[in-house]
């Protein structure tokens, strides 16, 4: 799904170059190398949490690269009657600039907003990596997480962008703290005839039946607790394979000419093993299943790297927007 | 120029300057709310000659310094919590120092309570009060941003406390004056951690008690003080060791969920007028009202609460209590020093049991209403309550000495509670009326305890009643304020109508109606002259028929202080010997009255009718017109039956006359009601000294009911055209048709007592069978059956057609299917919005903006609605008023006893109501000996051996005389109108 098109003599070139030793990329690059990544988040101050991020902005321009725009907004859905889930659900959509691939017609471009929404959603609202904290009444409100991500323009590895975005945009999101309003009849003193009816509290009776009717924002000032398991949200390295080599962080050139593409998507929670949440083959190429294993023990090291430095970037990024801002306003 | 520098940030910085908070709509969904600030150096502090400021100052430069704490002057800047306990005090106008108001304080302040919120505005707003708004968030020294882990209410403390200690420090930067002589910024806190807190930091601060007690007014302040916190009254020995008299109330979430899912009720508390151990609250989930027995139950609801209700077992659910139990026999013995003390209290218990005791069974399921407990307090609406000391209340050992002392006071509404308060000055304060508010009721504490706020005056002088009255009913009285009269014309008085041009603006869109014979008929003194008409023959055989309304809107513009206060007032009030009116009375009185011989702006309803008064067509228009003659409804009546007058007014009279009568057959065979009101005149011996007078019933003449017909048809002209091109948010009034149920008891006794039967199927068939209630020998009979039936109706209100239901716009009285008021602008505010969407909907001038807003006329509305039920019922106390005194100069006359014939209206286990016809008041006749009791008929007999003659039957309708006499309660000073018995059977004795 090479979103420009190459002529053969092109293609043929930039897989030599790539395949030869040493091999040679277009911006003097080593195949494992990344572009530099910039990111900011709260960036969408109307969001509960929200990313800009760019891979390969160009130093010398200050334009350039891949970027994503990922926006989190939390609202308060009905399960009862509207499409909320209890216990709260994720839904994540991607849609494409039409700027980012001005040559595509605007079903070529649906069709690839599509593909992309697909998956980021299998992966990421997957019932395994739901937050714990999205409930709000038990089988009647929950919060909806909507995570929506926009594609600003696209110079090659833009779901490597996708899953970064949308992992640092999970990282910034606050969930509003609710608490629970309920009201419960209390027993009058006066002792009354149809005591007997009232239904003995029984071990076997696991029915949970909540009187909770409603919830409160007890602190409105406050923006909320940050998103349940925050360190779970994967990351996703594509492993650009011409055999028999592969490389990182493909530019559209060379996403053009490569036949393969494998993308995994890793998530690597504090106190347990890291582990695959999703893989994805792109692209007319082949390759054998025993090479997979290899492969997806290489990408495992090459996500726990970009997973490492993601992290200090987004500590690094609290501490300005927080601590530094309101020292630079005291000290004013 | 002046520069105006704005600190813009870039984008990083947001997070500092934006302030977000999340908010949670009626529908339950969470919104989060940005709020961009801008922070500047040029906030003014508003002291006077301040050299870094240079802006605006109202505080003067040295302070103020007659505090003996603070001799080198001093500003005062209160904390919140000091407006949310305390406001009596800030408004008190011995209480004046000059006052830094944040804006930190503001915002909270309308956050915690919009009353007080808006009380506060005014305060700062007020001449006599020196006070400035200073806009610390904005100001960059003084804005702050909330820290990691910090509650909102210690950030806001944190930025009150950075406000005062900036203040501190500049001060000095205006003036030149050494530091030792330094005026003090006071930080007014009762929060002694704040306090500390500053002290630290080195600023000044005080507690609100401590600041009051060195002030040279504190005896008199020091009562307004509201009992919070621990410095306080010293609270009574028992408390500690007395287990609670009332159930603790839910919290207010724990309420909130249980009404959101049905299980408890929320609705108005109303307390019952004739006994104080019950009370109502009516709710949209039961047709009757959940009735609220013993204190336990009402649980500290006063009047007038929004309470919420939890219904009891429909097996335990009880009727109403069918006896007159009054609060001040029951507990006369209750002594306000000691009523905590255990021994009293079981005593009370006791006979409160005892008067509650009635026997379940003999009352009949079908009478039997919902019962219930009130478990939470959703809003307390206490205000300011008129009251007198209750003299018994008052420390025996030492009656005059001015040492504190706990009294009660008694409200003059028998719907209030008894309040317990404490007073240095209690002795001067016996024969006065004054007023209190309600701080707290503990649960430990049978009565509310309150504050002095201040004396209106002595018991019976009129100015007390008056302005009591006015309290108590919550009309707004004060005159009017500077930039109020300054939107009245500059000429004044000598403001007239411009010679006619096309040049001069108040003729543009007008139609020249000075030709026309135009008089207007009111009653006799009326000042303010709304409406005027007049009719004539056009050549076609058919009549010419026009109303003409005072021009208000073209003097009283939209969003005007002046239009704004109308909005507040809503609607002139009239009490008997006083106008407090709506607009100023340059404006009512003068250039908006319709006077005769003089040019006057109006706005004219114009109809072409057939000789059977069928509407050919009608047109509404701006106008000028000269009226011919102001007659009272007397004099035009003369002049119509005058058969010698033939000149052009009496006949337009006639004309109209006869057009009434044939309105007024097809308005009734619509099937309208004539309802019935008891209305009495009062005669004012002289305006000043207005003491010997006399009260008579109101007649009505020919010409009233030509004045109403033509007035009902301008108003539904009127309403059917604004409704047609403003569908949305037209102004319009209506009249529900009452429920069924209502009407349940009065059919009920009509059928048993005298066999007559009552049709509430429709108005048409109301108004049928309200006709054939007739006692051939009592003709009053048929007036009391129509008084009786009006209070079963539900009140006409004002609604914006946007908001209701179509099929629901009807007026029920007037069986008309849409109504709205246009003919009194003077005087009512919603005749006012009427005639300015009338302009609109012939496109005289452009609507305001804001009445294309619907949520704004429903605002609007609802204060309206509201001002215009306070009004009549602030009209009925005042008549009632002069009625006492009516009585009591006749007793003085006829020494001694005053007898008048009366009806019996209803009938209690110990005594009746009855109305006294002549006098158009209601009193209650008690027994204090057994008598018997017959709820199933309606009467109660008084068994010859009380009466030495036989046995005398009572059943409601009949025909008594009693005596009145007004009698002073001893311990109250107020009067009470007594009633006895005269005949059948003399019960003075019973």
């Amino acid at each position: 799904m090479a979103s420009i098109s190459l002529s053969k003599s092109e293609k043929s070139y930039i897989q030599t170059s790539l395949t030869s030793t040493p091999p040679i990329r277009g911006d003097g690059r080593s195949l494992l190398d990344y572009r530099p990544i910039a990111l900011e988040i709260g960036v969408v101050p109307l969001a509960n949490g929200s990313v800009r991020l760019n891979i390969g902005k160009s130093t010398h321009e200050g334009a350039g690269g891949t970027e994503v725009l990922a926006a989190v907004k939390l609202e308060v859905e009905d399960v009862v009657n509207g499409d909320g889930v209890d216990g709260g659900r994720v839904v994540c959509s991607v849609s494409c600039s039409p700027a980012a691939y001005p040559h595509l017609s605007s079903n070529a471009l649906d069709d690839l907003s599509y593909d992309m929404t697909t998956v980021l959603n299998q992966t990421l609202a997957h019932p395994s990596l739901r937050p714990s904290n999205l409930g709000i009444l038990p089988k009647k409100k929950s919060w909806g997480l909507h995570l929506d991500l926009i594609v600003l323009a696209d110079s090659g590895n833009v779901f490597d962008a996708l899953f970064m975005a949308a992992r640092a945009a999970l990282w910034d999101t606050k969930v509003p703290v609710t608490r629970v309003v309920e009201y419960q009849a209390k027993k009058g003193g006066a002792v009354r005839q149809d005591d007997m009816d009232v239904e003995q509290e029984s071990g076997l009776d696991t029915r949970q039946v909540s009187r909770a009717v409603d919830f409160e924002l007890p602190d409105y000032w406050d923006e909320g607790e940050t998103l349940a398991g925050q360190d779970r949200w994967p990351v996703c390295v594509t492993l650009n394979i011409v055999s028999p080599i592969y490389y990182l962080d493909a530019t559209l050139q060379e996403e053009a000419s490569t036949p393969l593409r494998l993308l995994l998507a890793l998530s690597f929670p504090k106190t347990e093993a890291p582990t695959l949440k999703a893989s994805r083959l792109l692209g007319p190429g082949e390759v054998e299943l025993s090479q997979i294993k290899a492969l997806v023990q290489d990408g495992e090291k090459h996500a726990g790297e970009l997973f490492a430095a993601l992290e200090a970037k987004l500590r690094e990024e609290d501490v300005r927007r927080n601590q530094k801002a309101r020292d630079r306003f005291i000290l004013r | 120029m002046v520069d105006i520098t704005i600190k813009k940030r870039s984008q990083t910085d947001a997070v500092v300057t934006q302030r977000k908070f999340f908010k949670k709509t009626a529908r339950g969904k969470v919104i989060k709310v940005l709020r961009e600030r801008y922070l500047r150096d040029d906030v003014p502090c508003g002291i006077q000659d301040c050299q870094a400021c240079q802006g605006p100052g109202m505080l003067p430069s040295a302070g103020e310094s007659a505090h003996p704490s603070f001799s080198t002057g001093h500003f005062v800047l209160p904390d919140t919590n000091v407006f949310l306990s305390q406001m009596d005090l800030m408004e008190s106008n011995l209480f004046s120092p000059p006052t830094i108001l944040l804006q930190t304080v503001l915002d909270e302040v309308r956050h915690r309570s919009l009353p007080l919120y808006n009380r506060l505005k005014a305060l700062a707003k007020a001449d006599d009060k020196r006070i400035w708004i200073f806009y610390n968030e904005y100001r960059s020294e003084t804005a702050i941003i909330r820290e990691e882990g910090e509650t909102p209410n210690d950030r806001n403390d944190r930025g009150i406390r950075k406000a005062t200690s900036w203040y501190q420090s500049h001060l000095p930067r205006g003036r030149s004056a050494s530091p030792s002589h330094q005026p003090k910024v006071v930080l007014l806190t009762d929060d002694a951690a704040n306090r500390r807190k500053a002290e630290a930091e080195g600023l000044a601060a005080s507690s609100v008690r401590r600041y009051v007690e060195g002030m040279k007014d504190a005896t008199q302040l020091l009562d307004v003080l509201v009992s919070v916190g621990d410095d306080a009254i010293e609270p009574t020995r028992a408390v500690a060791a007395r287990s609670a008299l009332y159930s603790e109330y839910l919290p207010t979430a724990t309420v909130l969920a249980g009404v959101k899912s049905g299980q408890l009720h929320q609705g108005h508390f109303n307390a019952n007028a004739y006994n104080y151990l019950e009370g109502s609250v009516n709710v949209p989930a039961f047709a009757k009202p959940i009735l609220l027995v013993g204190r336990e139950n009402m649980n500290r609801a006063v009047n007038g609460d929004v309470v919420a209700v939890e219904v009891f077992d429909e097996t335990e659910w009880k009727a109403p209590a069918d006896e007159v139990i009054d609060q001040e026999s029951t507990l006369k013995n209750d002594d306000a020093e000691d009523s905590e003390e255990e021994g009293e209290g079981e005593e009370v218990l006791g006979q409160e049991k005892k008067a509650l005791r009635s026997d379940e069974k003999a009352r009949p399921p079908s009478e039997k209403q919902p019962t219930g407990r009130v478990v939470g307090i959703i809003k307390r609406n206490w205000r300011a309550y008129v009251c007198h000391i209750d003299t018994a209340s008052l420390s025996t050992t030492l009656p005059t000495s001015l040492s504190q002392q706990t009294v009660f006071a008694t409200p003059v509404s028998r719907l209030l509670p008894r309040i317990r308060l404490r007073t240095r000055q209690a002795p001067q304060l016996l024969a006065q009326k004054i007023l209190v508010t309600i701080d707290r009721w503990p649960a430990t504490a049978r009565y509310p305890e309150g504050h002095f706020v201040r004396a209106l005056g002595r018991a019976e002088s009129k100015d007390a009643e008056q302005e009591s009255l006015l309290l108590e009913f919550d009309v707004p009285y004060r005159p009017f304020g500077r930039a109020i009269l300054a939107c009245l014309p500059v000429e004044g008085e000598g403001w007239v109508v411009p010679p006619k041009s096309a040049a001069a603006p108040e003729w543009r869109d007008r139609e020249d109606l000075r030709g026309l014979t135009i008089c207007s008929i009111d009653p006799p003194g009326c000042q303010d002259i709304d409406d005027a008409l007049h009719a004539r023959q056009l050549p076609n055989g058919n009549i010419e028929a026009g109303v003409h309304i005072a021009d208000v809107s073209h003097f009283v513009l939209p969003d005007n202080p002046m239009d704004s206060e109308a909005a507040a007032r809503g609607t002139t009030v009239y009490l008997v010997d006083k106008r407090i009116d709506m607009l100023p009375s340059l404006l009512g009185t003068n250039l908006c009255s319709l006077r005769p011989h003089v040019e006057r702006l109006a706005f004219s309803v114009i109809w072409e009718l057939s000789p059977d008064a069928e509407i050919v067509n009608v047109r509404f228009t701006k106008s000028v017109i000269a009226s011919k003659a102001a007659f009272t409804y007397d004099e035009a009546q003369l002049r119509k039956d005058d058969v010698h007058m033939r000149d052009e007014l009496t006949q337009s009279i006639r004309l109209l006359n006869s057009l009434a009568i044939k309105l007024k057959a097809g308005r009734m065979a619509a099937g309208a009601l004539n309802l019935a009101s008891p209305e009495v005149k009062i005669h004012l011996d002289s305006s000043e000294s207005s003491d010997p007078i006399e009260v008579e019933q109101k007649e009505l003449r020919e010409t009233n009911s030509l004045v109403e017909e033509f007035m009902l048809l301008a108003n539904i002209s009127v309403a059917k055209k604004i409704q047609d091109t403003f569908p949305q948010t037209a102004v319009l009034r209506r009249h529900l048709p009452p429920p069924r149920t209502n009407f349940e008891k009065l059919q009920d006794i009509l059928k048993k007592r005298k066999g007559m039967t009552l049709d509430v199927s429709s108005s048409g068939a109301l108004a049928a069978s309200l006709d054939k209630c007739i006692d051939p020998k009592e003709p009053a009979f048929n007036t009391l059956v129509r008084i009786m039936a009006t209070r079963c109706m539900l009140s006409a209100e004002y609604f914006c057609s946007g908001s209701v239901s179509r099929d629901t716009f009807g007026h029920y009285g007037l069986a008309t299917p849409i109504y709205t008021h246009f003919t009194s602008p003077i005087r009512r505010y919603a005749d006012v919005l009427a005639h300015r969407q009338l302009a609109a909907s012939i496109a005289h001038a452009p609507l305001h903006p804001s009445l294309h807003s619907k949520s704004h006329v429903e605002r609007v509305l609802d204060v309206v609605n509201r001002r215009h039920r306070m009004a009549q019922m602030a009209g009925r106390a005042s008549v009632e008023f002069y009625v006492g005194l009516a009585l009591k100069a006749r007793g003085e006359r006829e020494q001694g006893l005053v007898q008048e014939e009366a009806f019996v209206i209803r009938t209690f286990r110990n005594g009746l109501n009855v109305f006294v016809f002549k006098l158009g008041i209601e009193g209650l006749v008690m027994f204090k000996r057994e008598i018997k009791f017959d709820v199933d008929n309606y009467t109660v007999t008084i068994p010859a051996e009380l009466t030495g003659k036989s046995d005398a039957t009572i059943a409601v309708f009949d025909k008594v005389t009693v005596n009145i006499e007004i009698e002073k309660d001893k311990n109250t000073q107020r009067g009470k109108v007594k009633m006895t018995l005269a005949k059948p059977v003399d019960s003075r004795n019973l």
